[in-house]
């Protein structure tokens, strides 16, 4: 893990996450290819492209999950609120409660249901029994879990369906009060009703919390995101506003790839 | 109650089968070749199990007549003496004869088996698990199979060569610095207190025993927690969770049902560890051990102490009561076993979970 050579990107008022001049290697393939980008504070913004291209090496070095990669070499710059997240000095761990993380697939701790969003209560700083108590119904609540597991709490999460883990997980996210949300395909193996339940999620969790959001879905894309990033081959081909994107796409390739024509 | 998520299955049948059991075979579907595998993977399958009786028939035939004699006192009995083998007199005891003053009572040997397989096991245990998180969790992944070649290495050693290094080496070394501090427990724990002797004793036995059962502890956690999904760490990992604290939430409860069976396979093994314990056991034959530093003697260790001079007993009375020593050792063997086969099932809970979710 390493970083050198560091431009500066512009400090915008509305940008809470800004990337630039972001490459990703591994041995001496180059997955991210320089990627500047702006996710705007309290707005979702959608990461789409061909399968490949890079979306999951984007946000994993967003929270620098990839320091766990061996051989991964992480070059540029990524600013969190204007402090550098590669910065010498950081502390990774309040770094990754300020960044919370849903991935492709539900992946619920060994641990009781209970336990589960606990853990991320705990995580951030609730200690007593009611405290952590209240907090986890509330979060089970929000995400529409209460009623299906509120009777089986010390149970396990693995017997719960699919879709359920996922908002099991979404809820232990969530527990952490994080400022950004990074979720990685996380409809991409839930049923239509779940996929619904995530999307009006996202929806609420508008102007609080800034959502970045990797989907192959078009359609979902246009539904949740107020913004949108389109990646091909590790590079940035344009990012816009959702409705011009999708209306008025500025490259061929954003077109053509919208039409579902190959790029 | 266990969170532990079913092994993944094959899937190649469709529909609501129940997982970990073997798909029914009807006859009827059977090709003439699969019945002849049949019958030839069951033959495979009795031989040992055939072995395994007939081994544990023979000792017993074997321990009847020491039985007989001692009666219930084989197993309360803290004396444990031939007799007197020059003399011809006999004593008949129960209506079996035996040399005169001959007397078996192997309550001494069963307790310092126990005793001392459960030491080792519960400083091998924690030191095993806290290697293998150290290995995984903080030696870079290329040196991690260099490292482990060593455990694979210790677990080769023959375990004479385990007792004559512990009686060299380690015993005295023991006992002249780290036994003097453990006797100040004494205060606390009555079996601490007293002499701590020159390393020849029940805690030295127990430590050597220790290393022996480290590696085979050690080798099959390493691959439960190599095949802890890394989603599952992931996720901790991106919750801002320590490698400490993502090793106590994800790791431990994903292996805790594999660790209790390499446990198990580490108790079996210091049950019956007999030359490394004979060496370093001081080889105290009447008598419970004073303290935890002192002399005793196991099952095993005490068959091959003394089957030299069990065969010159013309009553044959000797070599019955060491069979009967063997007899015991197999027995407890094996209920151990049971009891720890049925403690991870009663681990799992029962609850059969779905196959494929959540990892
Ligand atoms: N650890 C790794 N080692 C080698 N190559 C990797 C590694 N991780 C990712 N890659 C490569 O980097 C490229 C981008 O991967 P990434 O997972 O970011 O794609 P993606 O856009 O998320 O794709 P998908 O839509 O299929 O999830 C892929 O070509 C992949 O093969
Ligand atoms: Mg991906």
């Amino acid at each position: 893990m390493s970083l050198t050579g560091t431009p500066r990107p512009a400090a915008d008022a509305a940008v809470a996450v800004a990337v630039s001049g972001l490459s990703v290697r591994i041995a001496s393939r180059e997955i991210l290819r320089g990627i500047s980008a702006g996710f705007a504070r309290g707005r979702v913004t959608a990461v789409i492209g061909p399968t490949g291209c890079g979306k999951t090496t984007l946000l994993r070095s967003l929270n620098r999950l990839n320091d766990q990669r061996p051989g991964m070499r992480v070059e540029g710059e990524i600013l969190l609120e204007g402090q550098s997240v590669y910065g010498r000095g950081r502390d990774v761990r309040d770094l990754r409660r300020r960044i919370g993380m849903l991935f492709q697939r539900p992946n619920p701790f060994p641990q009781s249901i209970r336990e589960n969003v606990a853990l991320g209560a705990r995580v951030h700083g609730l200690w007593r029994r009611e405290e952590v108590d209240r907090r986890v119904e509330e979060l089970l609540r929000r995400v529409g879990l209460w009623d299906a597991v509120h009777d089986r709490l010390g149970s396990s999460p693995f017997a719960l369906s699919g879709g359920q883990q996922q908002l099991l997980c979404m809820a232990r996210a969530l527990a952490v009060d994080p400022q950004v949300l990074l979720l990685d395909e996380p409809t991409s193996a839930l049923d239509p009703h779940s996929t619904a339940r995530i999307e009006e999620l996202i929806g609420s969790l508008r102007e609080r919390i800034t959502v970045v959001f990797v989907t192959h879905n078009l359609q979902q894309a246009a539904r949740c995101a107020d913004e949108v990033l389109f990646l091909l081959a590790g590079e940035v081909v344009e990012q816009a506003p959702v409705g011009d994107f999708f209306q008025r796409p500025a490259d061929l390739r954003s077109r053509a790839y919208i039409e579902g024509k190959p790029v | 109650m266990s969170f532990f998520p079913a092994a993944q299955g094959t899937g190649r049948r469709a529909g609501p089968l129940p997982i970990g059991r073997p798909v029914p075979l009807r006859d009827a579907d059977l090709t003439r070749r699969d019945r002849l595998a049949r019958w030839g993977l069951l033959l495979a399958a009795a031989i040992p199990t055939a072995m395994l009786l007939l081994i544990a028939a023979l000792m017993v035939a074997q321990s009847v007549p020491a039985f007989r004699y001692a009666g219930w006192g084989f197993f309360t009995g803290r004396v444990f003496s031939f007799g007197n083998l020059y003399v011809t007199k006999l004593q008949v005891q129960n209506g079996v004869p035996a040399p005169h003053g001959a007397t078996y009572g192997a309550f001494t040997f069963i307790f310092g088996t126990l005793v001392s397989s459960v030491i080792a096991l519960l400083v091998a245990l924690p030191l095993a698990v806290g290697a293998v998180l150290a290995l995984t969790e903080r030696v870079p992944t290329r040196l991690q199979s260099t490292v482990s070649i060593f455990f694979e290495l210790l677990a080769g050693i023959p375990s004479v060569v385990y007792g004559f290094w512990g009686i060299l080496v380690l015993g005295p070394l023991l006992a002249a610095h780290l036994y003097p501090v453990l006797g100040r427990l004494g205060a606390l724990v009555p079996f601490f207190r007293g002499s701590v002797g020159y390393g020849e004793g029940l805690l030295t036995a127990s430590l050597i025993l220790t290393l022996m059962i480290v590696p085979i502890i050690a080798t099959t956690t390493r691959e439960l927690v190599r095949g802890v999904p890394i989603l599952a760490k992931e996720g901790a990992l991106a919750l801002g969770m320590t490698r400490y604290e993502t090793a106590r939430v994800v790791t431990l409860p994903y292996v805790r049902r594999g660790i209790w069976a390499a446990a198990l396979l580490g108790w079996a093994r210091a049950l019956g560890e007999t030359m490394a314990v004979l060496l370093v056991s001081g080889n105290l034959l009447n008598g419970l051990p004073a303290n935890i530093f002192s002399p005793f003697s196991t099952m095993a260790a005490t068959i091959v102490a003394m089957l030299d001079s069990a065969l010159t007993d013309a009553t044959g009375m000797a070599v019955h009561a060491l069979a009967a020593l063997g007899v015991v050792l197999l027995v407890i063997t094996v209920a151990t076993n049971l009891l720890g086969r049925l403690i991870i099932r009663r681990v799992a809970g029962g609850a059969v979970l779905p196959v494929g979710r959540g990892i």
